[in-house]
């Protein structure tokens, strides 16, 4: 998990403060011993979720990471499966994995570009509206029609 | 994630016995999540007003930039496609092999239908190929940027060669 490290103070004396200053925050600085008296220590104010720490202690974020990962893996899986065993598990199992990878992945784009409380909670609402009537109709599709794998089949037989 | 940087006002700096490499002797957990200081930043701009400053209007493209906005929008693309379909079976009255024959009577001969093949199968094809060498980074591999550019050209390769062999299925 990537930690953000904020410098928060660094010494300029006899130096380009340039030099501190562009310096990258994950890379430790070269500090030139001074032997003056300095009461000041520095500290580095980092992002870091320890158990006991009740602010952010939650691994809901990276734990959504892992998952999203585990589903593209199975997606993967699922595509040579749907061509050798075409069936209806297959086509539920796609309808749900491709209609979840969707959804995780709009939302990644969501977060991305959308800010403010109230447009990202529209925006939120809008994409698991989206969502749902997806797999709603790739159910409906998959339970009164030809079904997924045989819409592909029957697509690319003409 | 962006990388916040703010130095506060100038103070002494005590290496204390420390020699030269680590800078800090303590780290200490900041009280927001990043969420929080994210959405500081953007509320705290918005409301200044501030102008965005120019990016991608003057950086000049390299194939890295222009294969990972290419995952996205293959991405969404695919995504919309599917839910149009999704929208359309639960809509449309009759089945999909009534439509699919409409749609093959008002074609335009065979090669009108391998190239649509093609064009069904390339962005899948470039979003599943592009997604493995995603992976591929998620386990750590392949960051130095020779690797990434040779990934790439391997990825756009597999991808043309892919999508022609399925069109022609």
């Amino acid at each position: 998990m990537a930690t953000l490290v904020r410098i928060s103070s660094v010494c300029h004396r006899g130096v380009s403060p340039l030099l501190f200053r562009s310096s990258s925050l994950i890379r430790p600085l070269a500090v030139q011993k001074k032997d003056r008296d300095c009461p000041y220590l520095i500290s580095a104010k980092i992002h870091a979720t320890p158990s006991n720490y009740a602010g952010s202690g939650s691994k809901a974020a990276s734990l959504h990471w892992t998952g999203e990962r585990i589903l593209s893996i199975v997606l993967l899986g699922l595509a040579p499966v749907a061509y050798y065993y075409p069936g209806p598990a297959v086509d539920y199992s796609l309808a749900a994995a491709l209609t979840l990878h969707g959804h995780w992945g709009l939302g990644q784009i969501l977060t991305d570009y959308v800010h403010g409380d109230f447009k990202i909670k529209m925006a939120n609402a809008g994409l698991f509206l989206l969502s749902t009537v997806t797999f709603a109709g790739l159910c409906y599709f998959n339970y009164h029609d030809v079904g997924i794998c045989k819409a592909v089949a029957l697509l690319w037989s003409k | 994630m962006a990388l916040l940087l703010r130095t506060v006002a100038r103070q002494g700096l005590c290496p204390s016995r420390s020699q030269f490499g680590v800078l800090y002797r303590y780290a200490v957990p900041m009280g927001t999540t990043a969420k929080e200081e994210m959405n500081k930043f953007w509320s705290k701009n918005t409301r200044l007003n501030r102008p965005v400053s120019p990016h991608i209007s003057i950086y000049k493209w390299s194939i890295p930039m222009m294969m990972s906005i290419s995952h996205r929008g293959t991405g969404v693309a695919l995504s919309s496609g599917i839910s149009a379909f999704a929208l359309a079976a639960l809509v449309l009255p009759e089945s999909y092999p009534y439509y699919l024959d409409l749609i093959h009577s008002m074609t335009f001969g065979p090669q009108f239908l391998a190239f649509s093949k093609f064009a069904l199968a390339f962005p899948v094809v470039y979003h599943t190929f592009n997604g493995i060498r995603h992976l591929v980074w998620d386990l750590g591999k392949g960051f130095k940027i020779p690797e990434v550019y040779r990934s790439g050209y391997m990825v756009i390769a597999l991808t043309v060669l892919a999508s022609i062999g399925l069109a022609a299925m």
